[in-house]
């Protein structure tokens, strides 16, 4: 053996004792202690402990589900059976990143993984009838939801609503929304946030119908899950239209188990869950599925850190993140309504349900909605009343420098369907003014005037033409003509303002905060929506009626006033 | 590229000539719907008695119903899971629209219907006929009034103008392109409200000689 190799060697071997020193003195310190509380150590006594009730324990009642688990050789999780990126099947093939995690949470227990299909609507009801042990399926944990199922914390995954539009469309943030139809899916919390800025919601049942809906034009705007969109957006088609304008309403994704009788094994996921971020193990099945790994990458450098790194970080609030506070504050007589609910549904056996009046931003949204039709209604007729006068005057004027632009203004008026010109009100309003409820109300009121009064006024204008006519031979006054051709177009006038009265709901198309409009935001992030709209359609009825005879007295006034002429 | 130059405008008026279509499939079925509904009440009426009264109190309801509540009514109960025999159906976002115009398009029937068959029983046939027309100028109307759609999502004529509207950024453009919806609408609505004046002159005209005939036979005879 040559010198120099013989000289490398000792250096070797030196450096190989000094390490084993080392490695020995390590073990002896405090720094080794801390291994016992390591998750790792926690999550194998854990398992140790309920290994060793198996099989002694297995037909015993009610032990824990861990153990049962443990017991049966499986584990029962629910999963969606369509959700691209996150959980897919094609057959008896499951794929995508909560797949993956089911099958790791299996291998860390080592049992067989028995997949159950669960949707957003069902997921709930599974874990709590025992009919699946652990759910993975795209569940945002919020406060609500705290109190029917329990959470695994650390969470595996974090979404935001993101608002989707056609690239060249120049929406950037929420300063850029008021006033916006944005298309979502009924009973998404985030709604509240759009309704919130202002926007106009058009709403869906399921969230798949959102890109056809971009695509045939009927939405410039969808919000929705960024999750939801992950998979579209690896469609190069799609991505090549359309891009994420800005995203908000972040919520975290748990896997739940039942609230009873999975203590250990709510504990044994925690620990997992924590080992997962920590290795890396989320992320890297997120970046296999090629879905957002943003939150992922944060998780991974906080449950690293030694405060989270050991057995009671799970439960220490600077490593976890809280549920997201979806919690309505209700009405002081929110028991009432629910107690009325009920009594309803046993006697007549009809499900009516309140949403408008059992939580407080509800409650708050239907009476503005209430008093803002008021407003509207009153607005429109007065604006109607107004307008008819002055398209009277004006068309039934002998000069026609008055007469001519108002006549190609009226027939202009009558062609355009009322929601364009609502839009062109709008938008005309909304060029001197910034957007407003109050300046949504104003120009509604203009609108539904102008396109009703130009109408009533015709009708008058064409009364005077033919009071003309009949009266030549007999003088009259400027007002005195005018006052008897009120009288005989008062029927067409009637006509007209009750039409203005019932047109007033399409003000919701450009913002006004009426009660349709407040009604569907009401629904947006609540239940109970064909006795919602059932409670609309007889409201607005009732007004048009009450309008109705109103204006039944008003026209007999008109026409008695002149009877005797 | 300047959204109303003539590519773009290339691009966009197909689609709303074909939004256009959906307004005017629109109208035809609502229109459909309530003449069906409509001389049914109308019959009913003209029967009286206590199905005469509640038809008319029918008719009062239908006429004070707001077509845009309606619509959002029939879109939020009906056009969601309802069972029907067993199954499972929803109506299309066409048909809601469609159907949402029927309690005005059947009360306009019913009305008409009502005048037409009280001036038959005048004996002026061709007073009576002065019902065709008037369903004529609704079906106009409805036509108007079906672009209440684009607030469901259905692309119509109007939708298909917001949508470029979105993309237009001064207040000048978007007048300019919206001045082109009111062409395109008005322009059949103004020709047909034109052949309508026409035709009602037409049979005043015809009624007239006839009333004439009339007073003059008996001093031939």
């Amino acid at each position: 053996m040559p010198a120099r190799t013989r000289a490398a060697l000792a250096s070797i071997r030196r450096i190989g004792c000094g390490l084993a020193i080392a490695a020995g003195l390590l073990a002896g310190s405090p720094v080794h202690a801390q291994e016992s509380h390591a998750p790792d150590a926690a999550l194998q006594r854990l398992l140790r402990e309920a290994q060793a009730a198996v099989p002694g324990e297995c037909g015993k009642p009610g032990i824990d589900r861990l153990v049962r688990i443990l017991c049966s050789g499986r584990i029962r999780i629910g999963v969606r059976d369509h959700y691209p990126l996150f959980s897919t099947r094609s057959g008896e093939t499951r794929q995508g990143y909560e797949i993956d995690i089911a099958q790791a949470v299996a291998g860390k227990l080592g049992v067989a993984v028995e997949f159950a299909r669960v949707n957003a609507a069902n997921r709930i009801p599974m874990i709590a009838d025992h009919k699946v042990d652990l759910a993975i399926a795209t569940m945002g944990h919020n406060t609500l939801r705290d109190g029917q199922v329990r959470f695994i914390r650390p969470h595996y995954y974090r979404s935001e609503t993101i608002v989707v539009g056609p690239r060249e469309l120049g929406v950037a943030d929420w300063k850029d929304i008021p006033g916006r139809t944005v298309c979502g899916t009924v009973g998404n919390g985030s709604n509240t946030e759009l309704v919130s800025h202002d926007a106009r919601l058009m709403l869906f049942d399921d969230a798949v119908s959102l890109p056809d809906r971009l695509d045939d034009q009927s939405c410039t705007l969808a919000a929705q899950d960024d999750s939801f969109f992950a998979s579209y957006f690896t469609d190069p088609r799609f991505t090549g239209r359309y891009s994420a304008k800005f995203g908000f309403a972040q919520v975290p994704w748990g896997m739940a188990v039942n609230r009873n009788g999975s203590e250990r094994l709510g504990r044994a996921l925690d620990l997992m869950s924590q080992i997962f971020h920590r290795d890396g193990v989320f992320l890297a099945s997120a970046r296999a599925n090629r879905i957002g790994t943003a939150f992922l990458e944060q998780q991974a450098t906080v449950w690293a850190r030694p405060e989270c790194n050991n057995d009671t970080g799970t439960t220490n609030p600077a490593c976890i993140l809280p549920a997201l506070d979806a919690t309505l504050k209700p009405t002081v007589f929110a028991d009432s309504v629910t107690a009325f609910e009920a009594w309803c549904a046993s006697r007549t056996g009809i499900d009516v349900m309140l949403p408008m009046l059992k939580t407080a931003p509800a409650w708050s949204l239907f009476k503005d909605g209430i008093v803002n039709s008021l407003i509207l209604v009153t607005g429109a007729l007065v604006a109607t009343l107004v307008f008819a006068l002055g398209f009277g005057v004006a068309l039934g004027s002998r000069s026609r420098l008055l007469r001519w632009p108002v006549r190609g203004l009226t027939v202009t008026l009558q062609s355009s369907p009322i929601v364009l010109t609502l839009v062109i009100a709008a938008a005309i309003i909304h060029a001197m003014f910034s957007y407003s409820s109050g300046v949504a109300l104003g120009a509604a009121i203009v609108a539904l005037g102008l396109a009703n009064g130009s109408n009533a006024g015709q009708a008058i204008s064409e009364a005077v033409l033919t009071l003309r006519a009949e009266r030549t031979a007999l003088p009259m006054s400027g007002l005195h003509l005018f006052s008897r051709a009120l009288a005989r177009s008062a029927t067409q006038i009637v006509a007209f303002l009750i039409n203005a009265a019932k047109g007033t709901p399409i003000a919701s198309f450009i913002g006004a905060p009426e009660l349709l409009s407040a009604l569907t935001d009401i629904t947006a992030f609540s239940s109970g929506r064909v006795s919602t709209y059932a409670l609309l359609l007889i409201f607005y009825t009732g007004v048009v009626m009450a309008v109705v005879w109103l204006c039944g007295r008003f026209r007999s006034f008109l026409e008695r006033s002149h009877a005797a002429v | 590229m300047n959204p109303l130059s003539i590519p773009a405008l290339s691009d966009f008026l197909p689609l709303f000539l074909a939004g256009m279509a959906v307004n005017f499939e629109i109208a035809a079925i609502a229109i459909a719907l309530g003449l069906l509904l409509g001389v049914l009440l109308a019959a009913t009426r003209v029967y009286g008695g206590f199905p005469g009264i509640a038809a008319a109190s029918l008719v009062a309801l239908m006429r004070a119903a707001p077509t845009f509540v309606v619509m959002f009514f029939l879109l939020n109960t009906m056009s969601r899971e309802a069972s029907a025999s067993g199954g499972q159906f929803a109506f299309s976002g066409i048909m809601t629209v469609a159907l949402s115009l029927v309690p005005y398009a059947g009360a306009y029937v019913a009305d008409s219907g009502v005048d037409a068959f009280q001036q038959l029983r005048r004996g002026s046939p061709l007073a009576g006929l002065l019902f065709l027309p008037n369903i004529a100028r609704a079906f106009f109307v409805l036509v108007m009034s079906s672009s209440a759609g684009a607030a469901i999502g259905v692309t119509e004529g109007i939708a298909v103008i917001l949508h470029q509207a979105e993309y237009l950024p001064s207040l000048a453009d978007k007048l300019v392109l919206f001045t082109v919806g009111i062409a395109f609408f008005g322009v059949p609505l103004q020709v047909g409200f034109a052949l309508l004046t026409l035709i009602q002159r037409r049979l005043g005209r015809i009624a007239t000689r006839n009333q004439e005939v009339l007073v003059e036979a008996p001093r031939v005879t």
